[in-house]
């Protein structure tokens, strides 16, 4: 079949169009807020893909630097005064640079050591948010100044585009990591780490520049977020972020460009439809989980690679090992 | 000097059921090689099952612990079936990991359904009038705590290391696939680190409930508190991560006492990151971890 006509690009190119063309359609500002909040998850699902799909690095705290990048962009703003196109580059520069830091560190180890460690940073931050009075007025939160670029305050309207926007960059970018040379590295490293140093692949630094990008990416994820609500509180770094972003990964599908994607809109939806349960909401949502996790285990990207049998080659064959391989011979020297 | 042992005595308290929970998580890891996410909703369910047998259906204290470790282990026992065992036979451990998550979520949300969200006043069954021993203030309740924390150490010891059945669970510990050479089916031994694990988190769960409180959605903190506590110790050994447990519950009591409790958390952070560093696999860990 074409590489061009792969399933994976007609469905981006629709996804564009869609994305495009929703406000036209859509009236109400609740929808269209509902509409940006899949946005923002892609962002989010997007860099946990490379970090866990791609690198194989599960972090469980990605909900902590999408904090950091709302709340930074936020009190930037209100206590310092800076405007908002120096206060989104600052807030992810401070993303990064916190990744780098705890990055070096947690890096070290392995598999669910680092998906523990990462865990405890991300209800530190938790913590942090709801306790550090002085600086993130508690649970109550920070609330976002008017979003303005200089003297052009930006309607709902132009708010929507601007997040669109960033999303299909963070795609476009993700798309291209993808399919560079740094990518199939950090394959690698998910495949055999020893292996990959073998072949002369730089394993710290590629895990470290991952680490720090899907990082960045939360941060970005988080910044749009704080845009959309208009409002930063403690909820941005609870575990139900971290939920969602793994029910992202499961039901999109791992190692997938347009995964996350359909992933973020099964998360914002679902809950939607879900509310007229009451409390047998998270019963159904745990449960819808794990069918996924059992039953598809590629995730809603699997199934429409698989039909248009375009699945990358990287992928099948590390299915193959996954099928081989029982994890209690996981320690095989 | 009445401040400080106080403080050390609820650290140890708390330490306790930390140390449980991170005792249990040790004991499926070394079997199975995954870490079990829903841990910590078995020291919820004990707790609030001890709310509905003991309050709501009246039963006697006894006759009440005995439903509560049965509800845990029937739970256990579906945990087993329906999640570990269909992921295990073709996904990652990592994958399995996150389907233990999953399944954190289904227990919490039954508990939901079952118990609503609000926090609950879980009934002792020990008395909790203070009782002096000589400088040191305590209750019976607390006591029990941590006599029922040395009962299963003792316990697990003595299966691990004293029965036969031990050696093979230690066998697997080792080298899965060689004990499965050697005739050892590892999949009786995993179920049984599942169902002891629940155990033990249900018992723990029972017995702290009074002093934190029953919620719905208590158990992944102690799930968490479990791991810091078996990664800090050592995830390798049940022993080592029992007593990360111990050292997290008094070091938490002891900075919350004297400091401020914003600091607790992120101290302990530190002191994780800087064991890790230093000792990549726990202050006690085995070389074992070394794998995976």
């Amino acid at each position: 079949m074409n590489r061009l006509l792969s399933p994976t690009l007609l469905i981006s190119v629709a996804l564009l169009i869609l994305g495009l063309c929703l406000p036209l359609i859509i009236q109400s500002s609740f929808q269209l807020r509902v509409v940006m909040l899949i946005w923002v998850y892609t962002i989010l699902g997007l860099g946990f893909n490379l970090l866990f799909g791609l690198a194989g690095q599960l972090s469980l705290g990605q909900q902590g630097f999408f904090a950091i990048g709302a709340y930074a962009m936020a009190l930037l703003q209100t206590k310092l005064g800076a405007p908002l196109y120096l206060a989104i580059p600052a807030a992810l520069l401070l993303c990064a640079l916190l990744a780098a830091i705890i990055g070096m560190p947690l890096l070290r180890l392995r598999s669910h050591y680092l998906a523990m460690a990462t865990l405890m940073f991300g209800l530190i931050i938790e913590g942090l948010a709801l306790r550090w009075f002085e600086l993130t007025g508690g649970s109550a939160g920070v609330r976002v100044p008017p979003i303005a670029f200089g003297g052009w305050s930006l309607t709902r309207l132009d708010i929507y585009y601007f997040v669109f926007g960033l999303a299909v960059l963070a795609f476009l970018f993700h798309a291209f990591i993808l399919s560079t040379a740094g990518g199939r590295a950090l394959q690698a490293i998910r495949g055999d780490e020893t292996a990959a140093r073998a072949l002369g692949v730089n394993v710290t630094t590629y895990k470290l520049r991952v680490f720090v990008l899907a990082a960045v990416f939360a941060g970005l994820g988080g910044v749009t977020f704080a845009i959309v609500s208009r409002q930063v509180d403690p909820s941005y770094s609870a575990l139900t972020i971290n939920i969602n972003l793994l029910t992202i990964a499961v039901v999109g599908g791992l190692r997938s460009r347009i995964g996350p994607v359909l992933g973020a809109a099964f998360v914002v939806l679902t809950p939607q439809f879900l509310t007229q349960f009451n409390e047998y909401e998270v019963l159904l949502y745990g449960t819808g989980l794990l069918a996924f996790l059992i039953f598809v285990p590629r995730g809603l990207a699997g199934l429409i690679e698989r039909r248009g049998r375009a699945a990358p080659p990287a992928a099948d064959s590390n299915a193959a090992k996954a099928d081989t391989l029982r994890p209690a011979s996981g320690e095989a020297r | 000097m009445e401040k400080l042992s106080v403080l050390i005595l609820s650290g140890l308290t708390n330490g306790s059921v930390y140390g449980l929970v991170g005792l249990s998580l040790s004991l499926i890891y070394v079997s199975s090689r995954v870490i079990n996410f829903a841990q910590g909703e078995f020291v919820m369910l004990g707790a609030m099952s001890t709310v509905f047998f003991l309050l709501t259906l009246g039963l006697p204290a006894p006759l009440s612990v005995v439903a509560s470790v049965t509800l845990g282990l029937a739970v256990a026992l579906l945990l087993e079936r329906l999640v570990y065992a269909p992921l295990a036979r073709r996904a990652d451990p990592l994958t399995v990991m996150i389907g233990t998550f999953a399944a954190a979520v289904v227990i919490a949300g039954g508990a939901l359904v079952a118990w609503g969200p609000n926090q609950l006043f879980v009934p002792n069954l020990f008395s909790l009038e203070p009782i002096r021993l000589g400088a040191i203030t305590t209750t019976a309740q607390q006591c029990a705590i941590i006599v029922s924390f040395l009962l299963f150490i003792v316990l697990t010891w003595w299966v691990l290391f004293k029965t036969n059945f031990g050696l093979t669970i230690r066998a697997v510990g080792v080298n899965p696939t060689i004990a499965r050479l050697m005739g050892i089916r590892s999949e009786r031994i995993i179920r049984f680190g599942f169902l002891f694990s629940a155990a033990v988190s249900v018992v723990a769960g029972v017995l702290i409930g009074p002093l934190l409180g029953g919620q719905a959605s208590m158990g992944v903190l102690l799930s968490v508190k479990g791991f810091m506590a078996a990664i800090l110790g050592g995830l390798g050994s049940p022993f080592a991560a029992a007593a990360g447990g111990i050292l997290i519950g008094v070091l938490e009591a002891l900075v919350g006492g004297y400091g401020n409790s914003l600091y607790a958390e992120p101290i302990i952070f530190a002191l994780i990151l800087i064991v890790l560093l230093v000792k990549p696999y726990g202050l006690l860990g085995e070389f074992e971890a070394v794998q995976r």
